[in-house]
C-alpha cells in the first residue's frame, strides 16, 4: 500500500527513529511502513492518522 | 526481535530462554549421567528420558508468551513468519530424510532433533525476514 509517510515525517523533521518513538514500535516497523512491505493494522493506523492530525485516507492510499 | 533492543518483550524473552537452554542442558547431563551409572527402569526410566524434552516444549511456550506481549505488530509478524519457516523447514528436512531413511538406509534421524531444526530454522529466518522488510 503507498503511503504519504516519508512526506509527513519530512515536513516534521522526524527521523524514522522519532516516529519510532512516538508510535512506540520499533524503526524497523517504521521503515517497513514507510516502504510500503507492511501494511498497519487499523489501530496503528489511527494512531499515525492521530499523530499526524490527519485521516487515515490522507496517509494510506491503495491505488496502485 | 533482538536481545540487544530496548523492548521489554524481546527482554524478557531472551531472559526466558537463556534460563530454559540452561534447565535443558542440566536435565539432559542428568539424564544421560543417571542413565549411564544407574540404569533406571519403570517409571523413573520413563520420568528421566522425557525430562530433557519439557524445556524444549518450553521453549515453544516462551515463543508464544512472547508473541503475546510484543506490542509491536511487525515484530509480531516477524516471529510467527520465523515459526511458520520453523515448521516449514523442520518438515522439509524430516520428510527428506524419512524417504532417505526408507529407499538408501541413511541413518535413522532421532525424531528428538526435531526440536533443534526447528530452531535453527527460527534462528535463520529472523535476520532474514528482517532483512527482506529493510
Amino acid at each position: 500500500m503507498k503511503n504519504r509517510l516519508r512526506v509527513l515525517r519530512a515536513e516534521r523533521d522526524w527521523s524514522q527513529a522519532d516516529l519510532a518513538q512516538r508510535l512506540e514500535v520499533s524503526r524497523q516497523s517504521v521503515n517497513a511502513i514507510e516502504t510500503g512491505k507492511f501494511d498497519p493494522s487499523l489501530p496503528l493506523a489511527f494512531k499515525l492518522a492521530r499523530l499526524f492530525e490527519t485521516t487515515i485516507e490522507a496517509i494510506f492510499s491503495d491505488k496502485k | 526481535m533482538s536481545c540487544t533492543n530496548n523492548n521489554p518483550a524481546a527482554r524478557r524473552y531472551c531472559k526466558r530462554l537463556a534460563v530454559t537452554l540452561l534447565i535443558y542442558a542440566l536435565s539432559l547431563v542428568l539424564a544421560i549421567g543417571i542413565f549411564l551409572r544407574c540404569h533406571p527402569t519403570g517409571i523413573l526410566a520413563y520420568a528421566l528420558a522425557v525430562l530433557p524434552a519439557l524445556p524444549l516444549i518450553g521453549l515453544l511456550a516462551i515463543f508464544g508468551l512472547y508473541l503475546a506481549e510484543e506490542k509491536d505488530e511487525f515484530q509480531r509478524f516477524i516471529g510467527v513468519q520465523s515459526m511458520l519457516w520453523g515448521i516449514g523447514g523442520t518438515l522439509a528436512v524430516t520428510t527428506v530424510w524419512g524417504f532417505l531413511e526408507s529407499f538408501v538406509h541413511i541413518r535413522h534421524l532421532n525424531p528428538s532433533l526435531d526440536s533443534v531444526i526447528f530452531w535453527i530454522f527460527v534462528g535463520i529466518s529472523i535476520p532474514l525476514l528482517l532483512a527482506r522488510y529493510r
